[in-house]
């Protein structure tokens, strides 16, 4: 009698520690949909890797702000960089859908010919093309 | 002690001064495009370009490179409006130039002159092979090639 009664408070028990678990595993997944689901999402020192027409971009920021499904905004020191070039700026915009890129802010650009340092930058993507706005210094290596 | 300044300053002109003086460049004072379809950099506005054998100024220049051993190189480059092409002790000046790196040869067209510390001629089209030494000044007519002999302090 005793026996059966252990039985069952440790099957009550095992029950009981179960529903938590699930109850615990719901919770923790909610939040992740939620942030989906939210139009604004803002991420801090963020990096990550974007497939484009002209290959695979890295792009990184202090913070990353998505604007909405096709705009972001690098805040802050941020990155882009390809297999043709590495852009260090601030506070870049980014269309995705359209795959352009720009900034106001002072630029560097490093590729294979050397070092150019701007005032700001358009990037058009799709087009291959680079603008590079007011005062240009780029330095050719030997 | 000046002794030691002037063995650490000859160490710093050492180092650099070669650097400074062989440096390439572009500078452009509106904008620079880098069309990397065309595999091209177009510069606007006060155009400086460097390389180990003139420096130019131009309002606008159009450069064209190509890719060798993961390196751009430049192969062609064009100037135009208001070209001034400074190589050693002459000053080149036209309309329009061009300079192709395989055959070190710049052509200039459109109100050139060359300019030498002893001589200024004017005339339509200028060729200048650097690696010989040569250059053909060409002009419409006769009568419009002009050679004006500069004395040494003539400038001054």
């Amino acid at each position: 009698m005793t026996l059966n009664l252990n039985k069952k408070i440790i099957n009550i028990l095992i029950i009981f520690f179960l529903g938590i678990q699930l109850t615990i595993y719901i919770y923790n997944q909610k939040p992740l949909t939620e942030n989906f689901s939210q139009k604004k999402i803002t991420v801090e020192n963020f990096s990550s890797i974007v497939l484009s027409k002209s290959g695979i971009n890295k792009i990184g920021s202090e913070k990353l702000n998505k604007i909405d499904e096709d705009n972001i905004f690098l805040e802050g020191n941020s990155y882009l960089e390809n297999k043709d070039y590495k852009i260090y700026g601030k506070n870049i915009s980014i269309n995705l859908s359209k795959e352009i890129s720009n900034s106001d802010d002072p630029v560097e650009v490093i590729n294979s010919m050397g070092t150019l340092k701007g005032k700001g930058f358009k990037n058009l993507d799709y087009d291959g093309k680079i603008i590079f706005k007011g005062e240009v210094n780029f330095v050719i290596n030997k | 002690m000046s002794s030691i300044n002037k063995y650490l300053f000859f160490f710093i002109y050492l180092i650099f001064f070669p650097n400074a003086y062989s440096e390439s460049f572009v500078k452009a004072g509106d904008s620079l495009i880098w069309d990397s379809e065309n595999k091209s950099y177009t510069a606007l506005g006060d155009v400086e370009f460097k390389n180990d054998k003139f420096i130019a100024f131009s309002d606008k220049m159009l450069a064209y490179y190509k890719e060798e051993k993961n390196e751009e190189i430049f192969t062609k480059i064009e100037l135009f409006d208001n070209v001034i092409i400074k190589f050693n002790d002459e000053i080149f000046k036209g309309d329009y130039a061009i300079y192709t790196r395989k055959d070190n040869i710049i052509k200039l067209t459109g109100n050139v002159s060359i300019e030498s510390p002893s001589r200024l001629l004017t005339g339509n089209e200028l060729i200048a092979d650097i690696d010989n030494n040569k250059r053909i000044l060409n002009s419409g007519n006769k009568d419009s090639l002009v050679e004006v002999l500069l004395e040494n302090n003539a400038k001054d």
